[in-house]
This record gives C-alpha cells, sequence and structure tokens, in this order.
C-alpha cells in the first residue's frame, strides 16, 4: 500500500497516481520491474482485439475509463497532464490489437525529424506521445482513425508506448477496474511531465508543439510557441461540460479520373458558393459558370442550388428516379435529355399538325451535342429502353466510359423513371433547381468528378 | 330569277346572293364567269369529262378510286370548312387549305396559307431546301443542313457548354411526329440518307407503305439537298413552296387526302 501523502488514501504499490486525488505517488516500483507478469494477465483480461470505436464521443470515453472519483477525473479532463495518456497508453494487449509496432528506428521515417526535435523523446518514451493523446480523448477526435497516430509515433520501443495514441478510443471496452493496474504496469521512474500540443489547424489533431508537421495530415505547423497555449486553451475552453451545438461540417472531394483525391474544398454551415474563381479546385475548369452553385449546410442537411448555371449540377443516381419532360442526365461522355411526347392537340382552328402516326412513342431520348442542339435522337416505346455501350436499345458503342448495359428508362402509369443497372461510372441526374444530397454523395459539375461529405 | 357561276366551285349562284351558297366563296366581287362554265355541277354528277378541263380523282388506299372532282371552274378551294371541295372530317386540312387553279390555261396548286402543306409526288430528283419536309409512306421528314463545327465556344462569361462528343456531319434527318413532336434524329455519316423498309441508312419497318429502297437524299455543295425517289411504289412527296403547275398524272396530298390529276 501506498498512502498518499497529499489526500491520504491509499493506492496498490503498482500504482503510480494516487487513486483519490491523482497526485504522484511517492514510491513507485522500479522500471521494468511492473510489467514483468502483469501484461499478460491483463492481456487476458482484455478482449484480444478492442473493436475500436471510431467517431464514439471521447468524453465518454473518459469517463467510462477513469475511476469516477472527482479529483481523478479533473485530472484526466481539459488540463494536459501525462497521467491520462499514460494510463491509457500503458493498456497491454494493445500492441497487438495496434498492428506490428515499429521499431524505435524505423517509427514513421517521414516523422523522424520531429521526433528529433523532442529533447526529451529519448529518456522519456511516454511523456512525448502520451498527453498528447489527453486532449484529443477530450474534444471528440475520436474519429480520427487510430492508425495514423500509431504509425506518426516518435515513442521508441515500449510496447505501451507504441500505442499511446490509439489507446482511448479502445479504452471503452476496458473495466474500469482495469485501469489501476493499467497505470502500475508502466511506472515510469520519470515524473512525465505535460507536453504541450497545438491542434493542427488543419485536421484538428493533436500535434507536440515542438513538431514542425502535423502527424495526422502533414500540415505544417507554423505556430509560434506563444500559440501553443492558446490552442491549447481554446481546445480546452471547446470542451464543455454539457453538450454544445456542433457546427455542421462538410467538403466537397474531387475526384480525379484516374479515381484518387485531387483536393477538398472545406464547405461550412450556410451558404457555400461554387464557381469558377471560388477555389483552386474550380478555377481551371472552363465548364463552371463563374457563379455555378451553392451548396447550403446546415443541421438539416445539405442542399444544392443550381445558379441557372450553364452546364448544371448533375448527381449520381442510387436508386430509381422519376424523370420529367426536359431532364437531362449525363452516363460516360453523353449528355442526353429525356422529352415526354404527348398526344397531339388541335391548334385553335381544329387543324391538327400532319406528322408520321405515333407508333406508340412515349418520349424521346436526345443526345446533346451542343447548345441548344441535338444530335441523334431515339423515341421511346417500349414500356423499358435499356441504353448502354454493348446491350439495349439505345447503344452508345464509342463511347468507352458507358457500361455494356448502363441505365434504364421505363414508363409506368404515365410516369418516367431512370435507373442505373449497375454501371462502373454510375448515372448522373441533373439537377433541377435544388436537391437535398446526402453525406456520400458524387455529382459532376462541369467536367469534374467531386464527392460529398458532411456531418 | 337571273344567276351567276360561282368562280369557285362553278355552283350556279342567285343573283341577290352575296356568297356562294355551295362553298361561301364571295360574290359580290362580280368576277366574271368562267369559260365553259355553269355546267360544272351538272358534269361532275354526270361523269361525263369535258375536254381540256382537269378533274381530281381522290384515292382511296382501300378501295382504290373513289369520288372525282371536275375542275371546271378557274379556282377550286380545298378546305375542312371553307371552298368547293370540302373534307370535313379531315383534321389535318386547314379551313381553307389549298388552291387548283387555272393560270394561262395551266392548272396549277397553291397553298392557302395551311398549317400542314400542300405535297407532291415528285417525278424526278428534286431540290429540297434546309428544313423543307417530305413525305415518304406514313413518315413526315425533314432534312437540315449542319452548321460547320467550329469548336466550343465561351460564352458571355466564358464558360464552355458540356456537350457530348460528336462526330462531324453535314446534315441530320427528323421525324415528325402528328402533332409537331419529334419522334427521332439521325445524323448523317456522309453526303447522303437512304431511306427505306430495310437495308438502308434509316430504315422504317413497321411501316407499310415503304418501299424496301424508298428515297435518298443527299446534300449538295450549296446546302440545299437533292432528293430522289428510288423507284418505290407509293413515291415520295414534298412540300410545294409557291404556285406550283401540275401535269396530268401527279399526285398531290392535302390533309390526309391523295388526289390524282387528270387531263385530258
Amino acid at each position: 500500500m501506498i498512502t498518499c501523502s497529499r489526500c491520504g488514501k491509499e493506492n496498490q504499490d503498482l500504482y503510480k497516481f494516487c487513486l483519490g486525488c491523482g497526485a504522484k505517488l511517492q514510491t513507485a516500483p522500479a522500471p521494468g520491474a511492473a510489467p514483468a507478469p502483469k501484461p499478460a494477465a491483463l492481456a487476458e483480461m482484455l478482449p484480444p482485439t478492442p473493436p475500436p470505436e471510431f467517431g464514439s464521443p471521447s468524453i465518454s470515453v473518459a469517463k467510462t475509463a477513469v475511476p469516477p472519483d472527482p479529483a481523478s477525473f479533473s485530472a484526466m479532463g481539459p488540463t494536459i497532464t501525462a497521467t491520462s495518456g499514460a494510463a491509457f497508453g500503458a493498456l497491454p494487449g494493445q500492441p497487438q490489437a495496434m498492428g506490428p509496432t515499429p521499431p524505435p528506428a524505423a517509427a514513421s521515417p517521414a516523422f523522424a525529424p520531429p521526433a528529433a526535435a523532442v529533447p526529451e523523446s529519448g529518456p522519456r518514451p511516454l511523456a512525448a506521445g502520451g498527453p498528447a493523446s489527453g486532449p484529443s480523448v477530450q474534444i471528440g477526435l475520436g474519429s480520427v482513425p487510430m492508425q495514423v497516430p500509431v504509425r506518426q509515433s516518435p515513442l521508441p520501443a515500449s510496447p505501451a508506448a507504441a500505442s499511446p495514441f490509439g489507446a482511448p478510443s479502445m479504452s471503452t471496452s476496458v473495466p474500469a477496474t482495469a485501469i489501476p493496474a493499467m497505470q502500475a504496469a508502466h511506472v515510469s521512474p520519470f515524473s512525465p511531465p505535460p507536453v504541450e500540443t497545438v491542434a493542427c489547424p488543419n485536421c484538428g489533431k493533436q500535434v507536440a508543439s515542438a513538431f514542425a508537421f502535423c502527424g495526422g495530415c502533414g500540415h505544417r505547423m507554423k505556430g509560434a510557441p506563444g500559440a501553443v497555449a492558446e490552442a491549447a486553451v481554446a481546445r480546452a475552453d471547446a470542451v464543455a461540460p454539457v453538450p454544445v451545438r456542433i457546427a455542421p461540417q462538410g467538403h466537397l472531394t474531387l475526384i480525379r479520373p484516374d479515381g484518387t483525391e485531387g483536393g477538398v474544398c472545406p464547405l461550412q454551415e450556410g451558404v457555400n458558393l461554387i464557381g469558377r474563381g471560388q477555389g483552386a479546385l474550380f478555377d481551371a475548369d472552363p465548364y463552371l459558370s463563374p457563379r455555378h452553385a451553392e451548396f447550403v449546410l446546415s443541421e438539416g442537411g445539405l442542399e444544392v442550388r443550381d445558379l441557372r448555371s450553364l452546364n448544371g449540377v448533375f448527381v449520381r443516381i442510387t436508386e430509381e428516379e422519376p424523370l420529367e419532360s426536359g431532364d437531362s442526365f449525363r452516363i460516360g461522355q453523353e449528355l442526353l435529355r429525356f422529352d415526354a411526347i404527348n398526344p397531339p392537340t388541335p391548334l385553335e382552328d381544329d387543324t391538327e399538325i400532319i406528322g408520321t402516326p405515333n407508333p406508340g412513342y412515349w418520349g424521346r431520348l436526345s443526345v446533346v451535342v451542343g447548345r441548344d442542339l441535338d444530335g441523334p435522337a431515339f423515341p421511346l416505346f417500349d414500356e423499358t429502353a435499356n441504353i448502354g455501350r454493348e446491350r439495349g436499345n439505345i447503344l452508345f458503342p464509342e463511347d468507352g466510359y458507358v457500361s455494356g448495359g448502363h441505365c434504364q428508362l421505363s414508363v409506368r402509369e404515365g410516369r418516367v423513371f431512370l435507373k442505373d443497372l449497375g454501371s462502373s461510372n454510375g448515372t448522373f441526374l441533373r439537377v433541377r433547381e435544388n436537391r437535398s444530397l446526402p453525406s456520400g454523395s458524387l455529382m459532376l459539375m462541369g467536367q469534374q468528378l467531386f464527392r460529398i461529405a458532411y456531418k | 330569277m337571273s344567276t351567276r357561276t360561282c368562280p369557285s366551285c362553278g355552283n350556279t349562284v342567285p343573283e341577290i346572293d352575296r356568297f356562294c351558297g355551295q362553298c361561301g366563296t364571295r360574290m359580290d366581287g362580280a368576277a366574271p364567269p368562267p369559260a365553259g362554265g355553269g355546267a360544272g355541277k351538272t358534269m361532275f354528277f354526270s361523269g361525263v369529262q369535258l375536254s381540256g378541263v382537269a378533274k381530281l380523282v381522290l384515292v382511296k388506299a382501300d378501295t382504290g378510286d373513289g369520288l372525282a372532282y371536275q375542275l371546271s371552274g378557274t379556282e377550286h378551294v380545298v378546305g375542312r370548312t371553307e371552298g368547293a371541295i370540302l373534307f370535313p372530317d379531315d383534321p389535318l386540312l386547314s379551313p381553307r387549305h389549298a388552291n387548283f387553279m387555272y393560270r394561262d390555261g395551266r392548272l396549277c396548286v397553291l397553298d392557302e396559307g395551311s398549317t400542314n402543306g400542300v405535297f407532291i409526288r415528285i417525278h424526278s430528283p428534286a431540290r429540297l431546301e434546309s428544313g423543307a419536309a417530305f413525305l415518304i409512306g406514313e413518315q413526315l421528314l425533314q432534312v437540315e443542313a449542319l452548321a460547320p463545327d467550329f469548336g466550343p465556344q465561351p460564352d458571355a462569361e466564358g464558360t464552355y457548354y458540356y456537350a457530348s462528343p460528336k462526330r462531324a456531319s453535314k446534315m441530320r434527318l427528323i421525324q415528325r411526329l402528328r402533332g409537331g413532336d419529334i419522334g427521332l434524329i439521325v445524323r448523317a455519316r456522309g453526303d447522303s440518307i437512304t431511306l427505306g423498309r430495310e437495308g438502308n441508312d434509316v430504315n422504317f419497318p413497321d411501316d407499310p407503305f415503304i418501299s424496301g429502297r424508298h428515297a435518298e437524299v443527299a446534300i449538295g455543295l450549296d446546302g440545299a439537298f437533292t432528293i430522289t425517289d428510288q423507284g418505290s411504289k407509293n413515291g415520295t412527296f414534298v412540300r410545294i413552296a409557291g404556285e406550283t403547275p401540275l401535269v396530268h398524272g401527279d399526285y398531290v396530298f392535302v390533309g390526309q387526302q391523295l388526289l390524282r390529276v387528270e387531263i385530258t
């Protein structure tokens, strides 16, 4: 038993910090001694591979994992301490769950310079990484994939040290009773002082202030040392004890023709104007109007409004969509327009306009080849008309971006529908005036493909 | 009671009437009675032909020749509600549609500003202006010359129009449905389009009035077209633009009515 010199509470020998007040306990086992029997035992206690809980509110993580002692909890709070990180980082069994532990020297080569810039990184393995995970637990960044922090960990050797970043998001599966033992497993002879971190302005990840680059996204951390504390405070302030309203955020990601991502345009709450001249993603596309579309992001979701752009906004359809006469859609490189064909109506003098007797055409699909200029146009007559490169009633054999059987037009009870037939590149329907977009939607604007994400 | 003869239909009209009771033609213009007039009505029913006077024979697809109309006046208006030759049940006829008239002793046909026009069967390759309509079988078609493609041009804001890729084409064929809608559009790959029921550039396999090889439309250097009938059974009809002389054996479509011209 170790009696806390500050609050008098008795703690087990293996405890490093007082359960009652969080103060550092005086007598600690020698480093290396504690881990000997415990990890194996704990590894049995713990699920072999605790499922990571991405996106789960991190505040609750802390509440779950930390003994419900007010003093102790405060130590886990916004104040950055080594305790929380060390404790979480001490989870045995984590190295297995997290994948291979990088050897000290090999720990993320790209990250070597920043690691070298931390003077304490050598002798104080826990200090460099442990605290950094503390704030990230508190501010709800649990959605950051934990592999990323692990890979960038500048910490050497120790299994515990390899996983401090990832630990918080996994700790919900750890019984609270396991915490003390885990803490004990990694008692260090060095007192782990708080390491100042700063939130990456790009991805929000907590980055040690000495680092020149963010480990999460590679963003260059330009913040002067003075800004670090402010940032930390700001982060701390952002953590309110009561749930706060989180403004919706989103982004448009450019998808290059080869499928890779080509850049991101953030979407803020409110109205976001997209057009040629509104950002690097858009400026090079001469098929975008200067004021092309607005994306209105609110708690209710995202709505896109076509600002009467020349070329419109097209959304990839995921289910059967009703079509109206005049609707356009794109498959492959083709811009197609559907027009209904209605029964002839007599003129004012009761004359009907002459023409081929309608053999049952209910619509027409036109290939748009220019402004106000239709190329080929195909009458639609059966209940369904299949469109593709090789199979169907209407074929585009020369367009390699059209699938063999691409999409289908059909008519039921006087209504016309469009659906994709599992094409590789999708069927994109032009937004009439505005349309709600679920997160994950794909859309064509100008000649570029974008993916929408927001929450 | 003194009478006079209607210049449009040859009807005998009482002097006091201001309009012809049969065709509605205004009579107080005091037009001189046509030569040989006055007997038209009677001769029409008698079926006896007058020498030098044309007649129109109504051709029915199922029953062969139908009624014959003697063109014994100077003007003979065809219409749905107005004129000497009336087809009140034909919705494709304008109230006053066409006029068969004699000009310097020759029979001519004139479109009276009808909605749907007057079509005449061609005997030999005929010229078509861009946008002009023609009939084969039940198909009403148009050909248009396409302007040379100078590539995409930006609009006033500097934005280019996104469109489907296209191959260069000089002409396109448009099918016009009853009511005015477009049915199909075909762009030519070369300088001409052949038309028929099968084995052509454009085929209408379900049209029983079209021959296997029916007609060909070719574009000329000036952007106008030449249309040639390929020996079809039912012929190729082009819409007339102005006053057009007729000869014996001509076929004329007005509305749904096919008329054969007989001049003896």
